[in-house]
């Protein structure tokens, strides 16, 4: 008799856990509109993740040389964004213009990731950064995308913890909203 | 006792703070501490607006874009970061001269059409120098953060 009760039991857990599982899918899909499932643990992990690059008071030159490479990068992908760091003096990544303009990169992403736990300020934030680069001329959804692309490739490059989900699943949002003021 | 005098008084003029290459990485280390982390930082942020403004309440009128009656509000909170993130480039290359002369052109530049009067920088001085040592306890150090913050503000006022 206990064999059948087991064997009843494991598959109504089976089906249960199934249950729970859609049922995660379904409201994250149906919410993803708005959040891009970025749910609270995922915006706690990526806020924990992203201080080890933070911590230390030299880190400046690492922040300057991390934010550079992605740039850099992001020009060697789509070589027509190269134009569009004219005046940040791209072509002399060692220059102190490109080294600041680096660094405010990577400051708006610090200052957008330490925002995470309040929306109502984040979308101001973000539709600020939508304003200042709709105002770049040239500057393109597509350039968005490859630069997504090109920070997940970086990012677990530099931290030792890196979750790639949560990760993805806050910064579709974030890259999504701030070149939603484009046209192309 | 002249000699005592003597001594003294050269090492008055031997702590007399100035923005010296040791006095930025001091204000360096004790920034990072201060700047802290997502709400923390957010509290921050909003004292030292608070304190501005209850210095000098005209100074909201420049702020009327980003809600600058209401400093609770998600744009103003939005906006007092990206000042404090503009202010946390400046400190973090302090030591880096070219870098740092790349970003003080950068805000002068943001700041230049603006019309923004000397004693609103003052007031900004005096916020900054009340909500940093709330926020550090004993271990700051006033002189040091006030000799590199003219330093910044002169290099943001551009004279």
């Amino acid at each position: 008799a206990s064999g059948s009760l087991s064997n009843d039991t494991i598959p109504t857990s089976k089906m249960l856990r199934l249950f729970v599982l859609l049922g995660f899918a379904v409201s994250c899909c149906l919410a993803s509109e708005r959040q891009f499932c970025c749910s609270a643990e995922d915006r706690h992990i990526v806020e924990k993740q992203w201080e080890v690059l933070w911590g230390d008071t030299e880190s400046s030159k690492l922040k300057i040389g991390f934010g550079s490479l992605l740039l850099q990068r992001l020009a060697k992908e789509v070589p027509e964004v190269t134009a569009l760091f004219k005046k940040v003096n791209i072509e002399h990544p060692e220059s102190g213009e490109f080294a600041a303009h680096s660094l405010r990169i990577l400051n708006a992403l610090d200052m957008i990731i330490n925002l995470l736990d309040d929306p109502e300020a984040l979308d101001a934030a973000l539709d600020h950064l939508a304003d200042q680069h709709h105002d770049r001329e040239g500057v393109k959804k597509a350039h968005f995308k490859t630069f997504g692309q090109i920070l997940h490739a970086s990012l677990p490059r530099v931290l030792d913890d890196y979750n790639a989900m949560s990760w993805r699943s806050c910064f579709k949002g974030i890259l999504l909203k701030i070149s939603s003021k484009l046209q192309g | 006792m002249k000699i005592v005098i003597l001594v003294l008084a050269f090492v008055a003029v031997a702590m007399a703070t100035e923005c010296d290459n040791l006095t930025r990485l001091k204000v360096k280390s004790q920034w990072r501490r201060a700047y802290s982390h997502g709400h923390d930082r957010e509290d921050f942020a909003q004292a030292i607006w608070r304190a501005i403004f209850a210095q000098v309440p005209d100074a909201r009128g420049l702020f009327k874009r980003v809600h600058g009656d209401d400093t609770s509000s998600p744009e103003f909170e939005a906006h007092a970061l990206r000042v404090l993130a503009g202010f946390d480039i400046v400190i973090s290359i302090l030591d880096q001269p070219a870098a740092l002369k790349a970003e003080l052109d950068h805000l002068e530049h943001q700041h230049d059409n603006r019309k923004i009067p000397d004693n609103y920088f003052d007031a900004f001085k005096t916020a900054l120098l009340h909500v940093l040592p709330a926020q550090l306890g004993r271990c700051w150090d006033r002189d040091a953060w006030s000799a590199c913050f003219d330093l910044i503000a002169h290099g943001v006022k551009g004279h």
